[in-house]
């Protein structure tokens, strides 16, 4: 830690024994403050995790508990004989899990390139809040209608689908988008990028505001090319909102359901079946609650180390502001 | 000070977990018949025009008894019966589109009988045929009738095309498929999308080669789907239905859904000659995809044709089955009046429905397509119950997903049988 001036979004660390005092002394007492938040917490969270953890135990009739204790035959028939969650008899391996992971690799990735370029670049325009409210506009769609415009868009149908007729409209043939088995997995990623960006953009561009100008300016008359500033002073300066966005965006793969289910119904053949897609269709579909219940703990399983490096992160450091 | 709060605290998180697990252990309580109050409700999954023609014929048991009725519409019919049985707060009554679902919660005790309704069940199951009363019955006990019924054996095309004409063998489609190919126009169009469009395929190529009694016991779990009466049905099916023969090709099915199918022979820019699908299809052509269509004109259907003659041609169809989740007075004499020839002929005049009720005349069907179609029903020599909605749970799902997988490289077709017929014993066993 430098004396002096501490450029403004730089990261300090606090030194960990005063903050552990800190809380000592006053937390107790706002033990009733907390109180009703904490029943809520309790009522809503933790009894159901638990009640799900029972069921995923149990034989169960619908949604309801069976007698019939099984303990963990559930999760050992989701992790090896499921081929729809997992399958591995050939490479390479497919299934709900495997497409998630597929997720969990482009969609945070892409999002966070787009998200940073336009973030980076609206400041250099002067149109700089048009752009911006253009590329957030997608955030304010629900999911549902997300996925009901791009099922329009990638209809193999010319005359219905917007890019199939500006193929046709070059010469080419139109291409089912959804209904290969191929493509499909990244068309459905590619409208959740689409409408999410805007997100990771308005976040990243926020945080590049809080970097000094002075120190940008430094840079420009030392030398330092356009490149140069966006490498080693801006994106290093970013690195908090991109953890923590990161975090919201890979707790968000996890968990999708509304796009898969709006656009192919885990199809075609399957082929984009997603964790929480066998989870409704396991519980609902197929009345297995206990069934269910053994996939939402899997999902739970995935995000928990997720949050814990996340709450790790906010722990150890704090940003100034 | 900090007992203080830590003990009320506590008193109350344990006077609160008390209250909940004594509500959560109120589980259900199976009365016998009690009196009503006054207001049935009813659940089923049809919208728009379907719900219309229905609302006609609970307006009129209103009229005729004073108990007034309200209908739910869930299009995601499963999930939401599951969630209300598992909430105490079922529909009165609910019309189950699947009767492999109706085999489900009756086993699980959800569904009440008729005889526990206070129903007489073999005076009302005389007015079905025995096909239909087998959709209503496990083990012996009766616990709905069907409300409604609809042909799958019908390939729709449009009559002013002039490429396209009725045929009666199989061979004889095959060749105007052939014939067909090269047209800018392909033969066939396909919702593949809709998974449930190629079990329909499916159902009538099996019932036309393998018989009605392989049939019935390849979708009871009694024959394996790895038989190889199976396997010859899907070679059929994807000798006729390949890349040069849909439109769109395979990959274009599959990303088109059953409305789209519809739209492709029937829309204003048609790109295709016939399409497969239900006596509904009409229904929804007429009043969605092109309002201009004229029945017998430009819109018409032929039976499926016969593939092997020994087997003839027997009927795939589907239906809804009405049955109880609560026993009261009001909704034991709803059922009735939806078991009766006079709902019946309310309902098929809206031209929404085909009734396999004995009791309704052919009079009273109003258009030509719908009297065909019923005309259909009636006279069919054998009958098979729409093989996929016999499925347990979410097999017939998979048996869609398992379909789309065979269209798309039929050289895949015995791993996946394969895995299936795992699957399927999970499922029948368990």
């Amino acid at each position: 830690m430098s004396s002096g001036t501490v450029a403004p979004g730089s990261v300090v660390g606090k030194p960990p024994g005063r903050r552990l005092a800190a809380m000592r002394e006053g937390g107790l007492q706002a033990l009733p403050f907390l109180a009703p938040a904490l029943v809520l917490v309790f009522f809503f969270l933790i009894i159901p995790v638990i009640w799900t953890v029972l069921l995923s135990v149990n034989k169960t009739r619908g949604l309801n508990f069976g007698t019939e204790w099984i303990g963990l035959d559930n999760y050992e028939r989701l992790l090896t004989r499921d081929s729809r969650f997992l399958d591995r008899d050939e490479w390479p391996w497919t299934g709900a899990l495997i497409n998630n992971i597929r997720w969990l690799i482009v969609y945070p990735i892409l999002c966070l390139f787009l998200g940073l370029l336009t973030a980076v670049l609206a400041t250099r325009v002067r149109y700089e809040a048009a752009f911006k409210a253009i590329i957030f506009v997608p955030m304010a769609i629900s999911a549902t209608a997300v996925g009901v415009i791009w099922l329009l868009v990638y209809s193999p149908d010319p005359n219905i689908g917007v890019l199939n007729a500006t193929i046709t409209g070059l010469g080419g043939d139109p291409v089912s988008w959804l209904g290969r088995g191929d493509t499909a997995n990244y068309a459905i990623i590619l409208a959740y990028v689409w409408a999410s960006t805007g997100f990771v953009m308005v976040v990243l561009s926020a945080a590049l505001k809080g970097i000094s100008q002075e120190v940008i300016e430094a840079a420009r008359t030392d030398g330092a090319t356009e490149w140069d500033i966006f490498r080693r002073i801006q994106f290093p300066l970013l690195s908090l909102p991109i953890a923590v966005v990161s975090v919201w965006m890979i707790i968000n793969v996890i968990k999708v359901f509304d796009v898969v289910y709006i656009m192919t119904k885990g199809g075609p053949g399957g082929a984009t079946r997603v964790i929480a897609y066998s989870y409704y269709v396991e519980t609902f579909e197929n009345g297995l609650g206990g069934y269910g219940a053994a996939v939402a703990m899997v999902m739970l399983a995935l995000i928990i180390p997720v949050m814990i490096w996340q709450i790790r992160r906010f722990r150890s450091e704090a940003v100034v502001s | 000070m900090i007992r203080k709060y830590a003990l009320s605290f506590g008193a109350l998180v344990l006077a609160l977990s008390l209250a909940i697990a004594a509500a959560a252990c109120g589980g259900s309580d199976e009365s016998k018949s009690e009196a009503g109050t006054g207001t049935v409700s009813v659940l089923s999954l049809w919208g728009g025009g379907e719900q219309e023609a229905f609302q006609k014929v609970l307006t009129a048991f209103t009229a005729k008894t004073g108990i007034k009725t309200k209908y739910e519409s869930a299009r995601d019919f499963l999930p939401v019966v599951r969630s209300r049985l598992a909430a105490g707060n079922p529909p009165m009554v609910a019309i189950i589109p699947r009767p492999g679902i109706v085999a489900d919660l009756a086993k699980e005790g959800s569904l009440i009988s008729l005889d526990d309704l206070g129903l007489d069940a073999d005076k009302i199951n005389e007015n079905y045929g025995e096909a239909w009363t087998n959709l209503t019955t496990v083990d012996g006990t009766t616990y709905g009738v069907v409300a409604k019924a609809n042909s799958k054996s019908v390939v729709w095309y449009r009559p002013d095309d002039s490429k396209v004409k009725p045929v009666a063998s199989f061979d004889e489609l095959k060749t105007m498929t052939t014939s067909l190919t090269s047209d800018p126009m392909k033969p066939w169009a396909l919702g593949a999308k809709d998974s449930w469009t190629l079990t329909d395929w499916f159902e009538n190529i099996y019932a036309r080669t393998a018989g009605v009694e392989k049939y019935n016991q390849l979708f009871s779990g009694e024959l394996d789907f790895t038989d190889q009466s199976v396997k010859d049905a899907l070679t059929q099916m994807t000798g006729l239905l390949n890349n040069d023969s849909v439109s769109g090709g395979i990959d274009g099915a599959l990303g088109t859904d059953f409305v789209g199918g519809i739209g492709k022979v029937f829309s204003t820019n048609p790109t295709a000659h016939l399409y497969m699908e239900g006596g509904f299809v009409g229904g929804i052509a007429l009043a969605d995809v092109n309002p201009d269509l004229e029945p017998g004109k430009t819109i018409d259907f032929f039976p499926f044709p016969t593939i092997d003659q020994a087997q003839g041609n027997p009927l795939v169809g589907g239906g809804d089955v009405t049955a109880a989740f609560v026993n009261n007075e009001d909704v034991a004499k709803l059922i009735e009046y939806l078991a009766s020839p006079e709902a019946g002929a309310i309902w098929v005049s809206t031209g929404a429905i085909v009734s396999p009720n004995k009791g309704v005349q052919a009079a009273a069907y109003p258009n030509e397509l719908v009297k065909k179609e019923a005309a259909q029903v009636a006279g069919a020599t054998a009958f098979v119950f729409d093989g996929s909605d016999l499925l347990p749970g979410a097999l017939g799902e998979d048996w869609g997903t398992l379909l789309q997988n065979v269209i798309k490289d039929p050289s895949s077709m015995d791993s996946q049988l394969s895995q299936f017929q795992q699957q399927a014993q999970d499922a029948f066993g368990g």
